[in-house]
């Protein structure tokens, strides 16, 4: 029975191969990213640094952690969804010869185990490759986090970890086997008069399981859909980033319907050429083909676009909301407090709110949330010195419990974005250490902050707590109000004339915020999809790859009745971009219907709808895949057309 | 057409077992009764068999003409358990295949039916012998060298076990199909247009072939074509039009056959 799937993998090397790359290639990934999450979650941190360093270092990793956290879901959803749908199609390209195995005696079992036996072996082969694969994938991700600079430069790595390999090798070999589990079981029911028909039977490409699965997963997506309409913005961008992988899942499964409808349309403009009518008449053909196709790429925009209209939305948010907190005419950054001290003496300057950022280590011995014994903490490195009254002047934020008027003396206000590491968040009463340039003081809390998008004023303090060169020495922001009848400008020409700081406009100055968060959020896409990007184009790749290759004695027959091979390549390249085209669509419709959410749920929390299209990522989303694509289908096409046609139209290949 | 010239002569081995006679000579190999096969519904329902009454004796080639369309496959994928009746009764040696199960039928396939198709349908990537062994590895059975290579004797294509199906002509292609059929020793052997797809000079052989393995061994066989010259090598042709049997000739010359195949073509 080996000696078939021997024989088999000599002549179709393209299909196991395809199948053993995307095996491969999703070890690799789950390996690296375990392996990486490990190294982040436990990381070694030199002891000779100062604590401030060291403790930066820290949240660097936690970040770090977080994201791998994110990550690895990510990837082994991927990889489920790849290895799934090469498996699956690989076997559906096999359908006829499944067909004559039948005819000749093959019983049902007998074909099933077949292909079990055959993917057990892959998915092991595959683990093994995955596993020094794993090896690179994880040198690459530890060196993107050092890029993005979530880990300090010369960040090793554990490399190997016998857990990890295992688990991802367990993983891979799982998932082949489950990827052709089902395609195992509706071969077995193939039945043996589809090797009879010359063509092979069109075998029903919306099998029970694509419907089940596209039906159940549009479902979902039109509930995410609508419930992010209904859900505040921090659920809303949540929601969109699931339905980011929903919606690419149903429309996948469902893609053997939709693309050739789609193709539909596109032959409206395909049909004027004899090249484009065939072409179009292939995609509506071979919807099973372009499903294959399209599935990843669907996956990869909605995710890319998905992801990162969702961060995206997030970042402006932050500077919508900061806009709408501040209270103010100019917001001012200078070095220190002491030219802070005299933006007030600034003629036309009517009220000055300034933020004091102090570098002093606070400390609170608050209860880890269950059991554990109450330590000291060091929630951060810095605290914002302020005038509570200007504060409450120029920031429209009112504390959920307890009142700014209290803040007089050695009492801190904290805002609720504080809990961390499992950390409660000090309450009203609690109190808190500071460490004043050596000396320690405690802190009574008196107010909580409402939570805001943006991470900020942590904890308020007095500036009276503090000692005056500790302040007059701290980088300072202010927010200027601009004495009525006096322009605005001239007001900031006076600031940067008296060499006090940079004035900017509060607009501008939340929409840097906006920017800064921004920034944070490519780097953490680049971590969280960078690798796992790639991966989703090489199972598009994949794909076509596959495709091709079973299209030979098709390339024969047209090259027959007239057809010239260069011709040949042009009809699949017009195929290839045009079901490239149609995935990039569909993928932008799953996004669509996630931005369509947090558009609605944005403007219930800050008065503007906010649509972030990630053109940037779009661009280089569209401009990859069809470079992948072409350069795929233009090399796989010649390849399949090498052998002179009238060999190959004749034999059952 | 490769190097194969003219004739092959259909050499039965003398080391083989005279094949056992069907256990009741007088027991029909094939018996149709009003078997219907329709596809497609509503206004655009096809019937391609529409009542065929059909009765076959053991030892006996039969050929099945028509015109295209007229439901020549669709009866032999019934005839063979390949596809199933709407309604009527088919039985093969004796036993009814109208809801046989499909361990039945893969028991059917395995030891009392071969096929021949048109289009050879031989595994691309298996050699000639890897190609003729295959049906006894899936029946679970010892696939001797001897067998195989003998197998491949008979079809005249001892020298050519280790080729691959692209290595060798249509004609050629066609044998090794025949002696992969043949290896499990079938009590019937189906073939859909088995000269089809071939020049005369290798369709010629083919049919001596299965002439051979008629008048040596008793071989049952059904063979559809549109041929008439194929037809005149069989002993009886049946003919179908419109989904039903409209005549049948015992042997007959090609002449007459083109002749009678005019008639219903018009
Ligand atoms: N799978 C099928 N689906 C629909 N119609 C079919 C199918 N197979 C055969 N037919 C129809 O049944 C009739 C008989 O077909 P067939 O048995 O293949 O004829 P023949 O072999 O004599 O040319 C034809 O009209 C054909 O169109
Ligand atoms: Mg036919």
């Amino acid at each position: 029975m080996f000696t078939l799937s021997w024989s088999t993998l000599r002549d179709r090397k393209q299909l196991f191969a395809g199948a053993l790359v995307a095996i491969a290639l999703g070890v690799a990934l789950v390996q690296a990213s375990l392996l990486v999450l490990m190294s982040v979650s436990d990381p070694v941190i030199p002891s000779d640094l100062p604590r401030a360093e060291r403790n930066e270092m820290r949240e660097g990793f936690v970040g770090a952690a977080m994201l791998m956290g994110l990550q690895v879901p990510l990837v082994v959803f991927l990889a489920v969804f790849v290895v799934g749908s090469t498996c699956a199609f690989a076997v559906a390209q096999r359908r006829r010869d499944l067909a004559l195995l039948r005819v000749l005696g093959g019983g049902r079992g007998q074909v099933r185990r077949l292909l079990a036996a055959e993917s057990l072996l892959l998915g092991v082969v595959g683990a093994l490759c995955g596993a020094p694969l794993g090896l690179v994938a994880t040198w690459g991700q530890a060196r993107l986090l050092e890029h993005v600079g979530f880990v300090p430069a010369g960040f090793r790595p554990t490399y190997w970890d016998w857990k990890a390999v295992l688990v991802a090798g367990a993983t891979g070999t799982g998932i082949a086997l489950l990827g052709s589990w089902n395609a195992a079981r509706r071969a077995g029911r193939i039945r043996p008069l589809e090797a009879m028909h010359d063509t092979g039977a069109a075998a029903r490409v919306m099998t029970p399981g694509r419907w089940c699965v596209g039906l159940s997963c549009l479902a979902l997506s039109i509930l995410l859909a609508v419930g992010a309409q209904a859900a505040d913005m921090i659920g809303a961008v949540t929601i969109a980033m699931v339905l980011a992988v929903v919606g690419a899942v149903a429309l996948s499964a469902l893609a053997p319907l939709v693309v050739p409808l789609v193709a539909r349309v596109f032959g409206l403009m395909l049909r004027r050429s004899a090249l484009g009518a065939l072409a179009e008449a292939n995609i509506r053909d071979g919807a099973r083909r372009n499903a294959a196709v399209a599935a990843p790429l669907i996956t990869l925009v909605s995710l890319v676009l998905g992801l990162s209209g969702a961060l995206g939305v997030l970042a402006r948010s932050i500077g919508v909301e900061q806009e709408h907190l501040t209270r103010g005419d100019l917001v001012v950054t200078s070095a220190d407090g002491a030219r802070a001290a005299r933006l007030a003496g600034i003629p036309g300057v009517a009220d000055v709110s300034t933020r004091l950022t102090v570098p002093v280590p606070v400390t609170a011995e608050v209860r880890r949330d269950g059991p554990g014994a109450a330590r000291p903490h060091v929630f951060d490195e810095r605290v914002i010195a302020v005038d509570p009254a200007a504060y409450a002047r120029a920031r429209t934020l009112v504390p959920v419990s307890g009142s700014l008027a209290d803040l007089r003396g050695d009492t801190v206000a904290v805002g609720s974005a504080v809990p961390a590491e499992g950390y409660r968040a000090p309450r009203v009463g609690d109190t808190v250490s500071v460490d004043v340039a050596g000396r320690e003081r405690t802190l009574r809390v008196v107010a909580v902050l409402p939570e805001t998008l943006d991470i900020g004023d942590e904890f308020l303090i007095p500036r009276e707590a503090l000692p005056a060169d500790l302040l007059a020495a701290a980088p300072a922001e202010s927010v200027l109000t601009v004495a009525p009848g006096t322009s605005v400008a001239e007001v900031a020409k006076r600031v940067r004339a008296a060499g006090l700081g940079e004035s900017t406009t509060v607009a501008r100055w939340a929409q840097g915020r906006a920017d800064a968060q921004q920034d944070g959020n490519d780097k953490i896409f680049a971590v969280l999809l960078g690798l796992a990007g790639v991966y989703a184009l090489i199972g598009v790749v994949n794909a076509l790859v596959i495709a091709t290759a079973e299209r030979r004695a098709e390339f024969a027959v047209v090259r027959l009745s007239g057809l010239e091979r260069p011709q040949v390549v042009r009809m699949a390249l017009v195929e290839a971009c045009a079901v490239t085209t149609i995935g990039l669509l569909l993928g932008g419709l799953v996004a669509a219907a996630g931005m369509a959410g947090t558009a609605r749920s944005t403007a219930a929390a800050t008065g503007t709808p906010i649509v972030v299209v990630p053109w940037g990522m779009l661009a280089t989303t569209v401009l990859g895949a069809f470079a992948v694509t072409v350069v795929a289908a233009v090399v796989t096409t010649r390849e399949a057309t090498r052998e002179r046609p009238a060999r190959l139209a004749g034999a059952r290949t | 057409m490769g190097g194969m010239s003219g004739k092959v002569e259909y050499a039965p081995r003398d080391a083989e077992p005279v094949r056992p006679a069907p256990a009741r000579p007088d027991v029909p190999v094939l018996e149709m009764r009003q078997a219907v096969r329709g596809y497609g519904g509503g206004d655009a329902r096809v019937r391609a068999l529409d009542g065929v009454d059909l009765s076959l004796d053991a030892g006996a080639w039969v050929a099945v003409m028509g015109p295209s369309g007229s439901g020549k496959s669709t009866l032999l994928h019934c005839a063979a358990g390949l596809d199933t009746v709407d309604s009527g009764r088919v039985t093969l040696l004796g036993e009814d295949l109208t809801g046989a199960d499909d361990r039945r039928l893969t028991r059917l396939r395995r030891g009392t039916v071969g096929f021949v198709f048109q289009n050879f349908n031989l595994v691309a990537s298996l050699t000639a012998e890897q190609n003729v062994a295959l049906p006894l590895r899936l029946a679970g059975r010892r696939a001797r060298r001897e067998d195989v290579r003998s197998a491949l004797a008979d079809v005249g294509l001892a020298d050519r076990a280790r080729h691959r199906p692209r290595e060798l002509s249509g004609g050629q292609q066609q044998r090794v199909a025949l002696a992969r059929a043949m290896v499990t020793r079938p009590r019937v052997l189906f073939a859909d247009e088995p000269t089809g797809a071939l020049d005369s000079a290798s369709a010629r052989t083919v049919l001596g072939l299965l002439r051979g393995m008629c008048d040596d061994a008793g071989q049952t066989i059904v063979m559809v074509t549109h041929d008439p010259v194929a037809a005149a090598a069989a002993d009886t042709v049946v003919f179908l039009a419109d989904g039903r049997v409209v005549d049948r000739i015992e042997r007959p010359s090609a002449r007459r056959i083109a002749d009678r195949l005019v008639s219903l073509e018009v």
